[in-house]
């Protein structure tokens, strides 16, 4: 304080009330946006899911709206499409989520130690198709498995393994494919940064004990990143919860990708196919809600094992 | 959103006090005894229309309108095609209260919007002396409750493409008249070639089984008094699905996505010799069949034993319950639909066939058919048109039926049939209206 207020800059009192209003100003930008573009339509999506359109006789009278309580939310939980949308999500979640963070990790660890020439070209190789958009990605690995185009099926049948990824019991694991190419290289280079933060002489320490490099990886980093790695698994839930745009390009591509495959596909089919706003809205808090809940479990769990 | 409600209301109100002192004619919202009514005069129509649409080509037919009518000006917006997101934008638009004057709607999504109160009626502002011109198994598809909903524009009749070369060297002379040549003309062609097929079946396009279907005979949606009536389990349907079932499992049909690269290569390659498709599949056979020049030709949709035909796809022009403008509106549909300049306008739009007679001959001086060997191809068209059976009808919510079949026909590889797919989605379509709070006898 006392170097501030001997500098030559005008010193600036702090009169009450004055900071608030400065706060206020700066603060009022961001307010504004978030209450129009997040809470409002929060806010709405919340309202319309408790009224439901109804028409009587043909229909040819026109709609009424009736409040109907949770009545679209029972309807949504009581659909097969959407439960069923909800259980392909979980075992989608139980593939890509070991194999996409384990990757990333093994990744990671290793970019670590590999010499510092090599370091950098790998990071950006292992980033390249973060940068291909999701839309952009999904043509192309639809082109690579599409029976009769692909050259990766084509090479497999003449090796005499006929394959086809569009199946119904594959196509499932051929989306976390799309999805583990997507997004192993940004989470490598999130874990990556946090090795880097690893104290240097924690790692000498070890290395004078003799433990291996295994060891230290394990035993050493590993624990010193769980914050990052929290971090990641966060933000992978949130992700898979908003899985759509693969599963919806894929849609178009094959019929083993129902226009219901996972839940956010359901709300936009409700929305704009079934013109029923009313579920779509109770769809997507359903969903909403899912992804708050998750978040908590995983940030507690994260938070914990660091405690301990 | 009260206040919103409140407002939108208080418009509808004065629009609706507008029309009743201009002209005696109500709004889309007090139905109306169709007896009689009294048409606004569309002579003094004018201002500026909103136009959406995901047709080809067309602005050139609003660059003529807007020439040839001063006092009305159309502004056409390109949307994308309805199911890719053009029925999105607009739903969107209505809920908003923004919609464009006139839209372009599908026959078999056209009652969806009229039963949610989004449209107002064509015959509201257009009469019998226009509307009664157009065939009557296309107004039976566009006249719900009483009412007329929307000009009709093109109404393509279903046909079958075959590639006559591959089939007489399978000894398959003419195409296949009936379904069961179709069948034996499958297997002489499988027996030359095991791995050709001579036609692919569509699980991402469940439109065409509604067109065989009712082409078969069956009726999948109906009105009861005042009621819909479901009934996609009719025996006629039953009979195509297990047809359709057959040619799968003979692997005669090749279960493919319609307009997918698979299916592009497949007809490139001469894996695929067939199509069955609409008046509209032309265009794009012809340009995923370079090469192939002369050697396809168009046939009627093979029947079952008696002349018979569905149409597959077509739009109409509707104009929206948002319009400030709906005389004008009318105009402008009109003119689009019935008038031989607009088709003139449009150049080559794609071997269309158009709802309203005579406007199809102008269609075809714009198509070339060389790849069809000179074929005539356009009086295949009015054969087929002629053969379409009336009296089907398209339900109040045709998502509810077009989404269970395309989700059960995309298991049909694993064992699903088309029949028990058909059955599920009457089930679900029932179930669906009946949450809407309609009133469905199944």
């Amino acid at each position: 304080m006392t170097r501030i207020d001997s500098s030559p800059r005008p010193v600036r009192r702090r009169q009450p009330g004055a900071g608030g209003r400065a706060a206020a100003i700066f603060l009022a930008p961001f307010f504004t946006l978030f209450v129009a573009t997040m809470l409002a339509p929060i806010a709405y999506a919340v309202y319309l899911s408790f009224f439901a359109e109804k028409s009587s006789g043909l229909g040819f009278g026109g709609t009424q709206t009736i409040f109907v309580g949770l009545g679209n939310y029972a309807s949504v939980l009581a659909s097969e499409t959407f439960t069923g949308g909800l259980v392909r999500l979980g075992m989608y979640c139980l593939m890509y989520i070991p194999v996409m963070v384990g990757m990333a990790l093994a990744l990671a660890l290793l970019l670590d130690v590999a010499a510092n020439g090599a370091r950098k070209l790998f990071q950006l190789l292992l980033f390249l198709p973060h940068a291909v958009p999701g839309v952009i990605a999904a043509l192309i690995w639809i082109y690579l498995y599409t029976p009769s185009i692909s050259p990766i099926v084509q090479a497999a049948a003449s090796g005499g393994i006929e394959i086809n990824f569009f199946d119904a019991h594959l196509v499932l694991p051929a989306i976390v494919n799309v999805s583990v190419w997507e997004w192993t290289g940004y989470n490598v280079i999130i874990l990556f940064t946090a090795l880097q933060a690893v104290p240097r002489e924690v790692i000498e320490a070890a290395v004078m004990d003799g433990a291996s490099g295994l060891r230290t990886a394990f035993s050493v980093k590993l624990p010193l990143i769980y914050p990052a790695l929290g971090v990641i698994m966060l933000f992978t839930i949130i992700g898979t919860l908003q899985l759509f745009t693969e599963p919806t390009m894929m849609h178009n591509a094959t019929a083993s990708v129902t226009s219901t495959f996972v839940p956010n596909m359901w709300a936009y089919d409700a929305a704009f196919n079934r013109h029923n706003l009313n579920e779509a809205a109770a769809s997507s808090i359903i969903i909403a809600l899912l992804a708050a809940t998750l978040s908590f479990v995983v940030t507690k769990m994260t938070s914990r094992s660091n405690k301990g | 959103m009260f206040r919103m409600r409140a407002m939108k209301l208080g418009a509808a109100v004065v629009a609706g006090a507008f029309l009743l002192t201009g002209c005696g004619a109500a709004g889309a919202d007090t139905p109306k005894p169709s007896a009689a009514p009294s048409l606004p005069s569309l002579e003094n129509a004018s201002g500026e229309v909103a136009f959406w649409s995901s047709v080809t080509n067309m602005q050139p037919v609003v660059d003529e309108f807007n020439k040839t009518h001063p006092n009305i000006k159309v502004t056409y917006s390109v949307v994308p095609s309805g199911t890719a997101g053009g029925y999105a934008k607009l739903s969107t638009a209505l809920q908003a209260g923004n919609a464009p004057d006139v839209a372009t709607i599908e026959y078999p999504y056209l009652s969806g919007y009229a039963s949610a109160g989004n449209l107002k009626p064509i015959s509201d502002y257009v009469g019998e002396d226009v509307l009664g011109k157009f065939p009557g198994q296309i107004t039976d598809l566009v006249k719900l409750g009483g009412k007329s909903w929307a000009m009709p524009y093109d109404a393509p009749p279903m046909a079958f493409y075959y590639r006559t070369d591959v089939l007489a060297e399978a000894g398959v002379a003419k195409a296949p008249a009936t379904w069961d040549e179709f069948e034996a003309a499958g297997k002489a062609l499988k027996a030359k070639n095991p791995n050709a097929y001579l036609a692919s079946f569509y699980p991402n396009d469940a439109n065409v089984l509604a067109g065989l279907a009712w082409q078969g005979g069956g009726k999948w949606f109906g009105v009861e008094g005042d009621s819909w009536k479901v009934t996609m389990d009719d025996p006629a349907t039953a009979k195509v699905a297990q047809f359709w079932q057959r040619m799968v499992d003979q692997k005669i049909v090749k279960v493919e996505q319609a307009f997918s690269d698979e299916w592009s290569q497949d007809l490139q390659q001469s894996n695929v010799v067939g199509v069955v498709g609409a008046s509209w599949s032309a265009t794009g056979i012809i340009s995923r069949t370079k090469g192939q020049e002369g050697k396809w030709a168009v046939a009627e949709l093979p029947n079952w034993g008696k002349p018979a035909n569905a149409m597959l796809g077509g739009s109409t022009f509707a104009i929206t319950k948002d319009s400030k403008n709906p005389e004008a509106a009318a105009v402008f549909t009109q003119w689009m639909s019935t008038s031989q300049d607009a088709v003139k306008a449009r150049g080559n739009s794609g071997s269309a066939w158009l709802a309203y007679p005579g406007l199809s001959d102008i269609a075809k001086n714009a198509f070339d058919a060389s790849h069809f060997g000179g074929q005539d191809i356009y009086s295949v068209y009015q054969k087929a048109s002629d053969a379409v059976l009336p009296g089907w009808n398209w339900g109040p919510d045709i998502a509810s039926t077009l989404t269970p079949l395309h989700d059960g026909l995309g298991k049909i590889t694993t064992g699903q049939t088309i029949e028990d797919t058909i059955k599920q989605a009457d089930k679900s379509t029932t179930d669906a209206l009946k949450s809407r709070g309609l009133s469905v006898t199944d």
